[in-house]
Parts: C-alpha cells; sequence; structure tokens
C-alpha cells in the first residue's frame, strides 16, 4: 500500500518541469558580492585542454579566492555530462545542484536552453560586460541561439586548418584551392566524421563554400534550403572522398585521432576550432615543427564560448562573481598569453584604459598562430545549431553509406 | 587438482597480459614521442607531474576508498545472496537468479540516467548514492563467484564441529569463513574492479563530487597531446588491482595447501 502510494507519488512528480528558463533575481552588484562570500563555486569543464585546467587551477582559482570565493573545477570529458546532470536536477527540482557554472556553447547552450537548464537575465549585471562591444555578433547568438542574458562570454574561437609547411611548401589559399590539393595529394587529407564537433564544422564550412559563400546559407535551418543546398555539397563530397586518406572508405572518429594522424605524418592537415592549443602541441613535440595555419581568403566561421550558470544552481551569486571575473582585462590578458592558454578575448580593446590596450597589443606573437585579426579576417558567424543534426545525418546517408 | 600449466602456456600468458602494458608504461616516463619514433625520443616525467597537477594523488585515494567501500558491502551482500540460492530457501529461484543479475545485462548508462532522477529527488547524499548503485552492480558477480564456491562447499566440516559442540559464530568463524576465503577474496576482488572503473555512475550519480581516477583519465582522453598524462594515471590505476589479484594468489597457494 504505501510502496504503491509512493510510487504513484513519485510518477506525478515526474511531469516534465517548467521549461521556462528563470530570470536571476534583480540585485545590485554589491548585493551580490556580498551574498557570493564563503561560497563554493563547482566549474563544470571540458577537462581535455591541459593549459585551461592550467589557467583555472593556477590563475583563475586564486584570483576568485581574494573575491571570497572557493573555485573548484569538476574535469568532464563533454559538455553534455554537465548538461546531463542539471537536466536531471532540474527534473528532481533541485534548488542546490551540483554545477554552479558551466563553460558551454552552441548545441549544449542551445538544448539547454529550450528546457530552461540556464539561469538568465543576470549578465547585463556584470560590472565588466561594458568592456565587450554589445554589437559583436559573437556575443549576441551563440550558433544562432539568441544568448539573452543567459550565458556570460569567456573566449572566441576561429575554425582554423592546420598544414604541414614541409610537406606543403605552397599552400591553398580558399576553400576551393584545399580541395584542388586533396585531389591532386590522394591520401593526404581527411577530415573528422561527423557528427564529431570538429568535423561537423568543417561539413557546414563545406556547405557555404558549395553554396556560394556565406549569404547564399540562410542562418535559420529551413527544410527548402537545405533539400536545395545539400546536393551540390554532398555530390562534391563523395566526389571528393577517392582522394580522401584510405580513399574515404573510413574516416576519424574525432578530431583527436585526425590530431593523431597529423601528428605521425600521415595526413598533412588537420583541423580545430582550438587553434590556442597548436603553439603547445608544436611546443612538446606533439605536432611537427612546420606546422602553421592556413588563412582562407574567404574567411571561416568563428565563435565564442561562454560562462552558463544553471538554474538549479544555488550558488548563483558566487558563480556571477566569478564569471565577471574571467571577463576581467587582467585575467582576459592572462588568458590570451600564449604560454597560459592563448585564448583570444572577447573584450573590445576601444573599452579599455590605454594601458591595458597596450598590453594586449604586446602580447607575444607566435610562429604558429596569427594573431585574432588575421585568423579571423572574413570570418562568419555560426549557422543555427537547427543545422546541425539534419547536415550530420545527411552526410551519414549520403557520403558515408555511399560507399 | 592445482595442476601448473606448463612452462610454455605461462609464458604466452604472461606475454598476453604484459605486452599491451609496455607502449602505456613507456608513454607514461617519455616527455616526447612522435611517429614513427619506436623508442620515445625524450625520456621524463612531464606526464606523472602534470596527473599530478590536476589531482591524480587526491583522485586515486577517492577510487580506493570508493572501490574498498563497495567491495566491503558487496562480498557479504553477494554470499548472503548466494547460500540462499543454493540451499533452496528461496521461492522461484530461477526468477531471483534472474533480478539479481540483472543488472550485468543493462548499460551503466541507462542506469545511471534512469535512477538520477530518482536519487536527486529521494535527497540521499552523493556518495551514499554512488556507493549503492555500484554495489548493486557489483552483487551479480560476487553472487555468482560465491554461488559456484557454495555449489562446491562441504557441509560435512560443519556438521562436524557441531557434533564436537561448536557454537554458530564459533562454524562461521573457524570453518565457514576460512574454507570460503578464497572465494570471498575472488568477489571482493571483482567489486572493487566493477567501482574502480566506472565512469557514469560515478559522475552523474555523483554530482562531481567524486572526482576518480577514471574522471580524470576520460577528460584527458578526450584531447589532443595527453598521452603521457593518459598512461600516467593509467598506469597507476592499473597498480591497485594487480596487487590484490597478486594478494588473491598467495592467499589461494597457501589454502592449497
Amino acid at each position: 500500500m504505501t510502496i504503491a502510494a509512493s510510487a504513484g507519488l513519485l510518477l506525478t512528480a515526474c511531469a516534465a518541469p517548467d521549461s521556462e528558463a528563470p530570470i536571476a533575481e534583480a540585485q545590485s552588484w554589491s548585493e551580490i558580492e556580498q551574498q557570493a562570500q564563503g561560497q563554493t563555486v563547482s566549474l563544470w569543464m571540458y577537462g581535455g585542454d591541459e593549459q585551461g585546467n592550467a589557467y583555472v587551477d593556477d590563475v583563475l582559482t586564486p584570483a576568485a579566492a581574494e573575491e571570497g570565493v572557493t573555485l573548484r573545477r569538476v574535469p568532464v570529458e563533454s559538455t553534455t555530462d554537465a548538461v546531463t546532470r542539471i537536466l536531471s536536477e532540474r527534473q528532481a527540482g533541485v534548488t542546490d545542484g551540483e554545477v554552479d557554472l558551466v563553460w558551454v556553447n552552441g548545441a549544449n547552450f542551445g538544448t539547454g536552453k529550450q528546457a530552461g537548464a540556464w539561469l538568465c537575465g543576470w549578465t547585463q549585471n556584470l560590472p565588466n560586460m561594458e568592456l565587450t562591444d554589445p554589437e559583436d555578433p559573437l556575443l549576441l547568438d551563440d550558433f544562432g541561439t539568441p544568448v539573452d542574458n543567459c550565458e556570460s562570454p569567456w573566449h572566441k574561437a576561429q575554425f582554423t586548418l592546420v598544414y604541414n609547411a614541409a610537406a606543403i611548401p605552397d599552400p591553398p589559399t580558399t576553400f576551393d584551392g584545399v580541395l584542388d590539393w586533396a585531389r591532386a595529394n590522394p591520401g593526404r587529407f581527411t577530415y573528422p566524421a561527423p557528427p564529431d564537433f570538429t568535423g561537423s564544422v568543417f561539413l557546414r564550412e563545406a556547405l557555404i563554400n558549395a553554396s556560394g559563400g556565406v549569404d547564399e546559407v540562410p542562418a535559420r535551418f529551413d527544410q527548402d534550403s537545405y533539400d536545395r543546398l545539400t546536393p551540390a555539397l554532398f555530390d562534391r563530397l563523395n566526389e571528393l572522398a577517392p582522394s580522401l586518406w584510405r580513399e574515404g572508405t573510413t574516416y576519424p572518429q574525432s578530431s583527436s585521432e585526425l590530431d593523431a594522424l597529423y601528428a605521425g605524418g600521415q595526413v598533412d592537415m588537420t583541423m580545430t576550432y582550438g587553434p590556442a592549443t597548436l603553439p603547445k602541441l608544436v611546443a612538446d613535440g606533439t605536432f611537427p615543427p612546420e606546422t602553421r595555419v592556413l588563412t582562407l581568403d574567404e574567411g571561416t566561421v568563428g565563435n565564442a564560448s561562454f560562462l552558463a550558470i544553471p538554474s538549479t544552481s544555488g550558488k548563483s551569486a558566487a558563480a556571477q562573481v566569478v564569471a565577471n571575473l574571467a571577463l576581467s582585462p587582467e585575467q582576459q590578458l592572462a588568458k590570451a598569453t600564449p604560454d597560459v592558454w592563448g585564448q583570444f578575448t572577447v573584450l573590445d580593446l576601444d573599452q579599455l584604459t590605454p594601458e591595458s590596450r597596450a598590453q594586449f597589443e604586446a602580447l607575444p606573437s607566435s610562429t604558429v598562430l596569427p594573431s585574432y585579426e588575421e585568423l579571423s579576417a572574413n570570418a562568419h558567424p555560426e549557422l543555427s545549431a537547427d543545422w546541425v543534426s539534419p547536415l550530420d545525418e545527411g552526410w551519414r546517408r549520403s557520403v558515408l553509406a555511399g560507399q | 587438482m592445482n595442476r601448473v600449466p606448463p612452462f610454455a602456456g605461462r609464458a604466452v600468458l604472461v606475454l598476453w597480459f604484459l605486452l599491451p602494458l609496455i607502449p602505456v608504461v613507456l608513454w607514461a616516463i617519455s616527455n616526447r614521442w612522435s611517429f614513427p619514433g619506436s623508442v620515445p625520443q625524450e625520456w621524463g616525467f612531464d606526464g606523472v607531474r602534470s596527473a599530478l597537477d590536476a589531482g591524480g594523488a587526491d583522485a586515486f585515494m577517492r577510487s580506493t576508498l570508493l572501490a574498498l567501500a563497495v567491495a566491503a558491502i558487496a562480498t557479504p551482500l553477494g554470499a548472503l545472496a548466494a547460500r540462499a540460492l543454493v540451499n533452496g530457501n528461496v521461492r522461484c529461484p530461477a526468477v531471483v537468479a534472474g533480478v539479481l543479475f540483472a543488472p550485468v545485462a543493462l548499460p551503466p548508462f541507462a542506469v545511471a540516467l534512469g535512477l538520477d532522477v530518482l536519487v536527486l529527488r529521494s535527497r540521499i547524499p552523493s556518495t551514499v548514492a554512488v556507493i549503492a548503485l555500484l554495489t548493486v552492480a557489483a552483487i551479480p558477480y560476487t553472487t555468482y563467484l560465491m554461488r559456484v564456491a557454495f555449489g562446491a562447499y562441504d557441509i560435512g566440516y560443519e556438521e562436524e564441529a557441531r557434533t564436537l559442540g561448536a557454537s554458530n559464530a564459533m562454524v562461521l568463524r573457524r570453518i565457514r569463513i576460512p574454507l570460503l576465503a578464497p572465494a570471498l577474496a575472488g568477489a571482493a576482488l571483482l567489486a572493487f574492479l566493477v567501482a574502480w572503473s566506472d565512469y557514469v555512475i560515478t559522475l552523474l550519480i555523483g554530482g562531481g563530487r567524486l572526482v576518480t581516477v577514471p574522471i580524470l583519465v576520460a577528460s584527458f582522453a578526450a584531447g589532443t597531446g595527453n598521452d603521457s598524462v593518459v598512461a600516467a594515471l593509467s598506469v597507476a590505476a592499473v597498480v591497485p588491482p594487480l596487487l590484490l589479484v597478486l594478494m588473491l594468489a598467495r592467499l589461494r597457494r597457501r589454502s592449497a595447501r
């Protein structure tokens, strides 16, 4: 009897939670700082980037401690693990969850936002938000999902092709040129199989190229555009396949696998959405010393990554203090230093004091990694996240199964 | 009974287990080893240092305590379940055995996803919940091992002792546990391994409170250029189970004498 009753209680309680994103309480910044004192913030982030881990542990965490907040890094294999946990907590009605801050962007942000996983309406109050450009499209939209003050910017990234200058003395400068080069050098090029994150970006870049430029592909997904634009894309990739590594009969499963092929000299190009890691990979000998970035005349897609506060966090005040701290010129500068992490800043240099602006401009340049200006020339924003699954699925059916 | 396999067979077995470990050990003590070098270009302990910086020592302690706790609970529970099944004290033993063994068939991810809302709603502390769920995952193994042991167990010794006036407690302490010790140790080892190697339940149910060795390994392995850290952590992760296996082998040998 009791068992049946409690089972019934559990079942009714399992009804879908409100998917409306909760809005942060309106509070003054000094109140938030006050509340944050003594709180511990668990920051869930992808743990495969050693420099990123070291930056958070050795630079950001001590600075947070000075503001009275203990920062605890939880390393995960993929950000999806954090979203899974938050959604369970939300379903269970937890208000003091185990996740207080997440390094997130793209589809994870989009799905989380749809399910009301993120706290919204707080980033506009961060004092350091004034140092960003309010019109910057990369900070307003995250893969086509409006940011709506539900996540605060952390750094920028650029999709980048990488090549071995020892093997390719005269590199192509356009996307078409890259494909021509791949055909002329059979077996020396490949890309990770979507839905791998990087393989998926490559696919979108190829779609934009095959469609005749970024203006030809609507940022928001619609089936008509998909049906109109993708046949040319898949034809092209099918035609390219025999010239790929192992004649395109198989593809690397992940960008790390492609990186391993490149590191081992089995292919001459790799690609990444996180070019910040390149100097270290060259310095520690993982990548050949002649590794260089291939900039394309027509530009590549860029994005920003963000820090989001789950709606289930009971420590949103302290999480906001950390997010604000992460946006400070000191932290952004430290993070942009190649030896620390080398991530591009989200701040608008024109809004900074002349001294800090000069410090950003004096950042050492690397032979491997060009400056953000050079790398992001003609950059275009990401297509909506709604494009991602249909394209990945279409590739699987048309290209992978077409062998 | 205790026949030693011929030398060649034993050598092949040792090779079979050791060969895959050699590159991992080499990776753990090399700073640079890029293709196509057949040996590392630069030896060193960068990987070990990174693993320690990332909290490897704490993770190791946490993993050990978690696995010991699960082994300590799952072994006696498995033994009790096995005894009940063997002695025929259970109605519909096939159904009960099926339920007991179900966790083996279910992928841990499904278990974790299905149960974490329930666990969260019940407000069980996350560490307790992790131990409980991993215990459930370990019980099929301990039950199976103990069922075999009870099947081969000669009740005659106990009867003999009782006719000589031994109490229940004495029978348990002096006869049953010593006779079953090798099986109990084997069951405990399996339970230890289940908890020692889990990623999904520890992370999703534990809510990131328990950063164990598998969580560190998985997060590092998801990135490029971390081979030496992953190798250092993996070598460390092989040591405790290996020590336990060796201890178990000694125990077996002693009890066989």
